[in-house]
């Protein structure tokens, strides 16, 4: 249950994240289906009715993308990278399957109470609070052994990817126990600071986990996958400590008005670390773009990343107050959180997962067709997705904004978008199956042999 | 770099504990009182909203007008979504359902609108089967829910004023 072999904590982290990405893709099929074919949802037998209420499968989808799928590929990365970058063992790896255990038992526990409707109601942080307790220990434990492994670490050098772990871990703490209201989480705040607490956390959630750690994981990556040194180690610091921009989920909303200026300042400062980011990533890139043609790993890495200065620059955009009263509330939205957190970070995870589990299981990857059938299919499917999204976002902003078409109508319309956004999830969801079922072959095919997982080699970029 | 260490955390933990006091806890001390519109619930309409929130329907539901739309946007009638949503109107609630996506109409004042947000019979006829009142909307239907567990739903809408 607790091994102590170098790397197994990883490989586990890595094969339940595979699982936790079927269950919310099936998920969001689901929800997709429902839009596109309302009536579906009478004709559902009463029985399981309530489960699949878009209410309650809409936030089950949610959480266990983020923290079932996208976070434990994100902890199966740190856990694989840390001795390598450090050239020591993992601190601990039996706090890692302790750590894994209880990760998984937090997962399961969201699978279980989303559904039933067993919630607390606010977006990002519906989990009650026994699995908020669970949360913030999982990420203790992460911390302690990131921490731990960095500080006997045998390399002088602290790699930008550490920094980010170390920083992700640490500041996660806070935000998620102030976020979530630990001590308190219905009567800590009332009204409108509930609110505001409830959109600190979200935008927090996404900068000090999703996005520093992302980029961490991506900067080691991309020396590895391009096999080239990284462009500037300054720069990725730059990158690393300016990620600090404000909440801009609210605008024109009753929140004070100072407030809302203060986070569009702040949204707009956040252009410098992107830019530190992609003149990194074109830098190092240089003279390595004919392997995005050959290295399908590389080639997620390279996309995730156009995507994400793309999401940056979106978000700057809606952080607009007048821009925001456009789209905010639309499908555009919609189509944004899809970019950030499939086509960018999840596009990343697939990299890392494409590199590492083979080493991890100690033999190559099982169909190299499978994985360019990955690649095409979910890319061309959520293009298609998000595409159709942004469209019908604008045409809603302007139905709604013209001040003269019912309501009902502006539902209406949406209806072949919706369409086309099925079909787009549809085609992305087969490529997720080509991925699972090549991970899957790759690893059950024949039992694993010892795989030389502390062979340190050159660190990335060192 | 290990020197710089003890910075760079104290740095990061500041700007941190910075941003919590600016952009939480100075908003929370501005005396905010409750609204006309605020109203203490009673205990059918608090059951009623903590069904609104098992349920999700903040999800695709919000319940904030912001200025720009305030008394022009149209939901049945042009105007009819109703003025500016002030911090006051949600005095008495936690959470607060503000939203962030429209899949359906704002419910701010939706107990506003005569003949249909204001009519509990419509009111419950939509809300187990919406597509028999709403042609093409996309609502879930909540037959499953029991008539105790309607009448609190819809008396907490009909708070929605």
């Amino acid at each position: 249950m607790l091994s102590s072999t170098a790397g197994s904590a990883s490989r586990r982290f890595f094969f339940a994240a595979l699982f936790w990405l079927l269950v919310p893709g099936v998920m969001g099929l689901t929800l997709a289906l429902v839009l596109y074919v309302p009536s579906l949802q009478d004709a559902f037998p009463i029985g399981i009715k309530p489960y699949l209420s878009f209410g309650r499968l809409r936030s089950a989808h949610v959480n266990l993308a983020i923290f079932g799928w996208l976070s434990q590929a994100y902890v199966g990365g740190i856990l694989y990278i840390l001795p390598r970058l450090t050239h020591t063992r993992l601190f601990s790896e039996r706090l890692a399957h302790a750590n894994w255990w209880l990760w998984n038992m937090m997962v399961a526990g969201a699978l279980l109470t989303l559904p039933l409707g067993v919630t607390q109601g606010r977006e990002y942080a519906e989990m009650i609070w026994p699995l908020d307790l669970l949360l913030v220990l999982n990420m203790l434990l992460l911390a302690v052994n990131i921490w731990g492994t960095v500080a006997r670490r045998n390399e002088p050098k602290i790699y930008v990817s550490l920094w980010t772990f170390m920083a992700g871990t640490m500041v996660m703490l806070p935000v998620y126990m102030v976020g979530n209201k630990i001590w308190d989480p219905d009567g800590a705040f009332t009204g409108m600071t509930d609110n505001i607490v409830n959109y600190f956390y979200v935008h927090n959630l996404f900068n000090a986990w999703f996005t520093t750690v992302g980029l961490g994981l991506a900067l080691y990556l991309l020396p590895k996958l391009a096999d080239r040194p990284l462009y500037s180690h300054k720069l990725g610091l730059w990158g690393l400590w300016s990620v600090w921009t404000g909440q801009h989920h609210q605008l024109n909303s009753p929140a004070p008005d100072w407030l809302e200026y203060l986070t569009v300042v702040f949204s707009i400062l956040a252009a410098v670390p992107t830019t530190a980011f992609m003149v990194n990533f074109f830098m190092t890139m240089r003279g390595s773009w004919q392997r995005v043609e050959r290295d399908v790993a590389l080639r997620f890495l390279v996309t995730g990343a156009l995507f994400w200065a793309f999401t940056c620059v979106q978000g700057v955009a809606q952080s607009f107050r007048s821009f925001s009263m456009r789209v905010h509330f639309t499908n555009w939205v919609i189509g944004h959180s899809h970019l950030a957190l499939v086509v960018d970070y999840s596009f990343w995870a697939f990299a890392l997962i494409y590199l590492m589990v083979p080493q991890l299981v100690g033999r190559s990857l099982y169909s190299r067709a499978l994985m360019e059938w990955h690649y095409w299919l979910t890319t061309i499917g959520m293009v298609v997705f998000m595409v159709f999204l942004w469209v019908a976002g604008l045409i809603q902003a302007q139905h709604w904004m013209s001040n003269s078409i019912p309501f009902l109508d502006t539902v209406r319309v949406m209806n072949p978008f919706f369409g086309v956004r099925l079909f787009g999830g549809l085609l992305a969801g087969a490529g997720i199956l080509c991925f699972v079922y090549n991970l899957w072959r790759t690893a059950a095919i024949e039992p694993a042999r010892r795989s030389p997982v502390l062979a340190a080699g050159p660190g990335a970029g060192q | 770099m290990r020197a710089n260490l003890p910075y760079l955390v104290g740095g990061s933990l500041i700007s941190l504990l910075l941003g919590i006091i600016v952009t939480i806890i100075i908003p929370a001390q501005d005396p905010i009182g409750p609204t006309a519109l605020a109203r203490p619930y009673t205990e059918q309409e608090l059951v009623g909203r903590a069904i609104y929130l098992k349920e999700g329907c903040m999800y695709c539901h919000t319940q904030q007008v912001r200025a720009p739309e305030a008394n022009a946007s149209m939901i049945h009638e042009p105007g009819d979504i109703g003025p500016e949503s002030v911090p006051g109107d949600y005095y008495y609630q936690s959470p607060v359902f503000w939203g962030t996506n429209r899949q359906g109409p704002d419910l701010a004042h939706m107990a506003s609108r005569a003949g249909i947000g204001d009519n509990p019979a419509w009111q419950r006829l939509h809300l187990q089967n919406p597509r028999a009142v709403s042609s093409g909307s996309v609502m879930p239907s909540y037959d499953y829910l029991t008539p105790a567990q309607l009448d609190a739903l819809v008396a907490y809408l009909l708070t929605l004023k």
